[in-house]
């Protein structure tokens, strides 16, 4: 509840008319106000508060975006721990909750793989092989959530999701794309899909208004490569062929951009996925294009000035 | 003295102007192809549009029976492929310009360079996972049979494949594509949908229509005259000539096996 999207989701969800009470737990402080929901500044690796805080709570759903991408908010060692502990404390806790109906857990389309032959545009049939550090940590929360369902006998749903992006989420990718001088692949330049934080969050909230229980895939419509972006952003395209890859990661490393496996993987072979089954099970469809995501990437402010809502003086 | 001077330098400015705006319209055009957006699948519309111009100087195709594509629907079009002809790159170009719906082929290799600018055409992978999620998606896809060494028949078509679009249960037409190395002029001839001669439960279902969808083609190539290789050959009566079988079959070695191979599979 802490990060953009569990706000985001917090936010939605306090809408909901079949929304109750409704908690949530996280390292960091709600990123927006939030009217109803209650929350718990507890770090993940605190397992006996996360179970005192969720047996006690009692949920019908829980909605698990404790995910965190390598090299958004965490480094790769700390994203692997906390997204591990994360898991086993408030999936586990949850497995102990006698009220509990459905868990809907964040996950994403790194899922899939990139492996060479792999399918393009994967749908939710196709086999989870991950090839990166984030598609294994995003398979085992949806295997860790899946044994417990299995267990329990609720109802398990996953919510695969592109890369989010919108204003202010902590993105390897959005980071990167906003280097003045951006590197790209010259031979292969393949195409990508990501998704809006917005639309991320309301397909978590229909996820969990429907009780899920399938993987679904949630990606923005149509595709973009990483030449069209940095055309779009009017950024210095920086055409690379193979070896200097190593010499554009430590440069973007020391430039406040390190790229993380999953993000060298995008930018070498692409990553689409097929968001077919969503507006069928969800009956949600992402509203903001690929392209006009990425528009945004580069359209954000420095500084947000607010107005207030009622001049005073 | 100064009109003589406008009257001197006018040629040189005249020069100038048509460099200056070719120089902007070229620029205008790299930033256009650059910046435009490439659909759920990687094809480039833009992209595809330049390289269709550009086929003409090679191909100058004509596209029939276009009135038995779904108007919406995806559907499976399997054609015939002569080799070094890029048979199912052209027939894509072809019949995407003349319903002006985005049209894809089977055959992209996944190593770049060559996979990502085949994705920009429109080029998927082999994988009847990937084949069935086009069509499911309401794509036309352009399938190539096997290839031969001329267009007099068809190679085999792969059933693996076929049965991508029995699962998603959208139409299999043939297309038999006619061109000759030495000629500009090609046609693709897309037939009616090939349905099953029987309801099958199981895999038969897809080899059968691989099958039928192959025999298809071979009438439709018959139909279109057999062999063209654009010299003198063809005004040869080769076909009377006392030969159990054409020289277009004795010049494709590997039709033979097609037939045997296609009954072995099918008993």
């Amino acid at each position: 509840m802490g990060g953009e999207l569990g706000s985001r989701v917090a936010s939605l969800l306090e809408d909901e008319p079949w929304v109750g009470s409704l908690e949530g737990i996280d390292v960091d402080p709600p990123r927006r106000r939030l009217r109803r929901a209650v929350f718990h500044r507890i770090v993940p690796g605190q397992h006996d508060r996360i179970v005192a805080e969720v047996t006690r709570f009692d949920p019908h759903v829980l909605v698990h975006v404790a995910v965190w991408e390598p090299h958004a908010r965490a480094n790769p060692e700390a994203a692997r721990r906390l997204t591990d502990d994360a898991a086993i404390s408030v999936l586990g806790a949850a497995a102990e909750c006698p009220s509990l109906e459905s868990v809907v857990v964040r996950s994403g389309i790194e899922i899939y793989g990139r492996r060479r032959g792999a399918i393009t545009r994967p749908d939710e049939r196709a086999p989870v092989d991950p090839t990166s550090e984030y598609g294994r940590m995003v398979a085992d929360v949806e295997a860790t959530a899946a044994a417990i369902g299995r267990r329990v006998g609720v109802a398990v749903g996953a919510v695969r999701l592109a890369s989010v992006l919108g204003p202010h989420v902590p993105s390897p990718l959005g980071r990167f794309l906003r280097l003045p001088a951006v590197p790209f692949s010259l031979l292969a330049d393949p195409p990508f899909a990501v998704v809006h934080k917005y639309d991320a969050a309301e397909a978590l909230v229909a996820a969990a208004r429907v009780r899920l229980d399938q993987p679904v895939n949630v990606v923005a419509p149509g595709a973009i490569t990483v030449r069209q972006a940095i055309r779009r952003g009017r950024r210095i395209p920086v055409p690379l062929v193979g070896p200097e890859w190593a010499v554009a990661r430590r440069a973007a490393y020391l430039s406040g951009s390190p790229i993380p496996e999953h993000l060298t993987e995008l930018l070498h072979r692409g990553r689409l996925a097929d968001p077919a089954l969503a507006a069928e099970v969800l009956g949600f469809t992402p509203r903001i294009g690929t392209g006009e995501a990425v528009d945004q990437v580069y359209s954000w402010p420095t500084v947000l000035r607010v107005p207030a809502k009622r001049q005073v003086a | 003295m100064a009109q003589l001077a406008e009257i001197v330098t006018l040629p040189a400015r005249a020069a100038g102007s048509a460099a200056r705006g070719t120089v902007n319209r070229t620029v205008h055009t790299l930033r256009t192809f650059a910046v435009n957006a490439v659909d759920d699948w990687g094809r480039d519309p833009e992209l595809v549009g330049r390289v269709t111009a550009l086929s003409r100087l090679r191909w100058d195709v004509t596209v029939g029976g276009a009135e038995h594509l779904p108007a919406r629907a995806g559907a499976l079009i399997v054609v015939n492929a002569r080799r070094f002809a890029l048979a199912p790159v052209f027939a894509a170009l072809a019949i995407g310009d003349a319903t002006g719906r985005p049209v894809r082929f089977v055959g992209r290799p996944d190593v770049a360079p060559v996979g990502p600018l085949l994705q920009r055409l429109g080029g998927l992978l082999p994988i009847a996972a990937e084949l069935e999620g086009a069509l499911r998606a309401g794509e036309l896809v352009v399938l190539g049979a096997d290839r031969r060494l001329t267009n007099a028949t068809t190679g085999a078509v792969d059933h693996h494949l076929v049965g991508a679009a029995v699962a998603a249960k959208v139409k299999v037409l043939p297309a038999a594509t006619i061109s000759a190395p030495a000629q500009r002029a090609a046609r693709v001839e897309i037939g009616r949908a090939v349905r099953p001669q029987r309801v099958r439960r199981g895999p038969l279902a897809e080899l059968e229509l691989a099958d039928a969808v192959a025999d298809r083609l071979d009438a439709l190539l018959a139909e279109a005259g057999g062999a063209a290789t654009g010299t003198p050959l063809d005004w040869l009566p080769l076909d009377r000539l006392p030969l159990d079988r054409s020289l277009a079959d004795l010049l494709s070695v590997d039709a033979a096996p097609r037939r045997t191979g296609r009954s072995a599979e099918t008993r």
